[in-house]
């Protein structure tokens, strides 16, 4: 557990070093005052030093009632990173399938695969999440919700 | 006098079909949101956010205040019937207010958490009503070092108040201040941390972020675990307290009204502190303190009347000086931006709709919400049936449509699910997100006045000590930050925890 809490104190250690660097490369101080590269530089000197006594920390504790399973188990990484992928393929695949196909996907899977639900369940759900949206979205709320950029769907109104 | 006319022009304000609908809409979300385990009126003032654009200012904050207020309502009810507390301020109700439930007296619990959440709501925004406006002229004299002074003890104080180690909390702070420098610098134009991302040349937007941060990273937290359907049952009958229970609960419904009330004025997770605040007054000044976590009236009338002061508390600082108490007034203040509405000094003379509205709105809403809370409870208690595989989804599509609706782009949703990964990944550390909420909202305004300030005193750092307010928020600011060396000081955060 201790190698993990280490390696999270490393990734801001190394947050802040990158944004030092960033920020050294901006103007510090002009005539007027503070530069753009004032404020993050002193964030990142101040980051990576609340980083680096983290690491310290963490590094010095030898562990008790506090440590917790930071690692979830094999089956809840698996539906953290489909919930995860499932959200990223919706919102590459929304402008190109249209909203309410990728949306009805996207629930179907949450709904049937991830949360196990009754297929009717499912489909009530997912048609009221897709379709309903849509239209709500689009003719009260004046919000249009895109449509699919297949044209073949297009035809079919999607 | 003219207090009477502000009130006729907030009434006249207020009672516009839109604006009551809008109040209506806020109250009820409020508690089906309070209801709801697991989702705070921080994640559905979040989740609503993109909904009010295209609404009227006056509306989108009415609704999203109601929204906060009304949350403190619904939080009660699961703690008192099921033992699982609604919102954070609602823990300390369990104690008292489910044994309560399992001695039959379930009615009574329900009934004098809403009467006395109902008493300390309008007590909270006549204390607002009275105060907000000489604050606000006080706050008039304030130059950008006082503000940049303030700004940061506000900060300071939200993480000396959380319950967490204040390293890490100081951690997602300066996490948040850094995320909010990205983007194009406001004074001299530059582009800064933008990675050639176009999208991000406006900066972070503060709802994918938040969205990300609170609605996205719960679920996947729960989602962690294997989704269980839970049905929870319960009942309640004759929810009118008795004469004897009122004389139990008068003055710990006052006591708490006004202890809630200045607690919620401070930074920090107010309407939790202040619920705890009171269940402890009200221990220590019992003629009889064995009977507390037995069913004790007294342990559910105090700290709900506590819990709905410290809503109204909190708006002070928000109105009055721009500067937000805890993550929730941090997103209204978000909302008010939005809609190119600046809070401070002169909210109430240039927007007395907006300032006058919001206070009647209160009013209104309190009495809509004891209106609500006590016939409607049969119902609530049924919208807990409703399982969590089904809740989850519905809770990624709010999110979802939420950012995709704001501008169109895919690339914000995309920001959105990165930010629900960051703070997935920050609570398995036991991070706390209020910090970095507040950071990212408040930041860009912070980075602003340091500089003014600077341009002001020609770069001497010690304007900010050489002003006599500003030098007050800067010693409060640095005797909290270095607390953890100082025994006294450091013993004194533990008991207050």
């Amino acid at each position: 557990m201790k190698r993990v809490y280490q390696t999270a104190g490393l990734c801001f250690v190394g947050l802040s070093a990158f944004v030092v660097w960033e920020s050294w490369t901006l103007e510090y101080y002009t005539n007027l005052g503070p530069g753009p590269g004032f404020f993050p530089l002193w964030l990142g000197v101040v980051m990576g030093a609340l980083s680096l006594a983290w690491f310290v920390q963490v590094s010095g504790r030898k562990g008790g009632p506090d440590d917790v399973a930071i690692l979830p188990e094999r089956a809840g990484i698996l539906r953290i990173l489909s919930t995860l992928a499932a959200l990223a393929a919706m919102a590459g695949l929304m402008n190109l399938f249209g909203f309410q196909l990728a949306m009805f996907l996207l629930l179907v899977f949450l709904l049937k695969v991830l949360g196990r639900q009754a297929l009717w369940v499912t489909l009530v759900v997912a048609l009221l999440g897709s379709v309903g949206v849509y239209h709500l979205f689009g003719a009260y709320l004046d919000v249009p919700l895109p449509a699919a950029a297949v044209k073949l769907l297009a035809n079919l109104g999607l | 006098m003219e207090l009477f006319e502000h009130l006729l022009f907030g009434t006249q304000t207020l009672f516009t079909p839109v604006n009551l609908a809008f109040c209506f809409i806020g109250v009820l979300m409020g508690t089906l949101v309070g209801v709801l385990p697991g989702l705070g009126p921080t994640a559905a003032i979040a989740l609503l956010l993109p909904a009010t654009f295209h609404t009227p200012p006056v509306a989108s904050i009415i609704m999203l205040a109601g929204i906060y207020y009304g949350a403190m309502y619904g939080g009660s009810t699961t703690s008192i019937l099921v033992n699982i507390p609604g919102e954070a301020a609602s823990v300390i109700t369990c104690l008292d207010g489910y044994q309560m439930a399992l001695q039959g007296r379930a009615g009574p619990a329900l009934g004098i958490a809403a009467f006395g959440s109902f008493i300390a709501g309008t007590i909270s925004v006549v204390g607002l009503m009275l105060i907000a406006p000489p604050l606000a002229k006080f706050a008039l004299a304030f130059g950008p070092p006082e503000y940049f002074s303030l700004m940061l003890m506000g900060v300071v104080v939200l993480i000396y108040l959380g319950s967490g180690s204040i390293l890490k909390a100081l951690m997602m702070a300066v996490f948040g201040l850094l995320v909010g420098t990205i983007g194009q610098d406001s004074i001299s134009g530059t582009l800064r941390l933008t990675f050639g991302i176009r999208e991000l040349y406006d900066g972070v937007g503060l709802i994918p972020a938040i969205m990300g941060l609170f609605g996205v990273s719960e679920v996947i937290s729960n989602v962690e675990q294997a989704i269980k359907t839970e049905i929870i049952s319960a009942k309640a009958r004759n929810l009118m307290p008795n004469r004897q229970d009122w004389r139990d609960s008068f003055w710990p419904i006052i006591r708490g009204s006004v202890l809630g009330f200045f607690i919620g004025i401070l930074p920090g997770p107010s309407s939790t502190i202040s619920s705890f605040s009171s269940y402890a007054l009200e221990k220590k000044v019992s003629g009889n303190p064995a009977k507390f976590g037995k069913g004790a009236i007294e342990g559910v009338a105090g700290p709900e009347a506590a819990n709905n002061a410290a809503t109204g508390g909190s708006f002070i600082p928000l109105l009055t000086l721009g500067i937000p108490a805890n993550a929730v007034t941090a997103l209204l203040l978000g909302a008010f931006m939005i809609h190119g509405v600046t809070p401070g000094p002169l909210l109430i003379s240039k927007h007395p709709d907006l300032f006058w509205g919001t206070v009647m709105s209160m009013y209104l809403g309190n009495i809509m919400l004891l209106i609500l809370n006590l016939p409607l409870i049969g119902l609530w208690v049924q919208v807990l049936r409703v399982p969590y595989p089904i809740l989850f989804p519905l809770i990624l599509l709010f999110c979802l449509v939420g950012v995709f609706s704001l501008n169109f782009s895919q690339a914000e949703v995309g920001l959105m699910i990165g930010f629900g990964a960051f703070g997935y990944a920050a609570r398995k550390f036991q991070f706390e997100l209020a910090p970095l909420v507040l950071a990212l909202v408040i930041g860009p305004m912070i980075e602003n006045y340091l500089r003014l300030s600077l341009i002001i005193s020609r770069g001497s750092p010690w304007i900010f000590f050489r002003r006599p307010i500003s030098a007050v928020f800067i010693l409060i600011t640095l005797t909290l930050l270095f607390s953890p060396f100082m025994p006294r000081i450091g013993r004194s955060r533990e008991r207050f925890q």
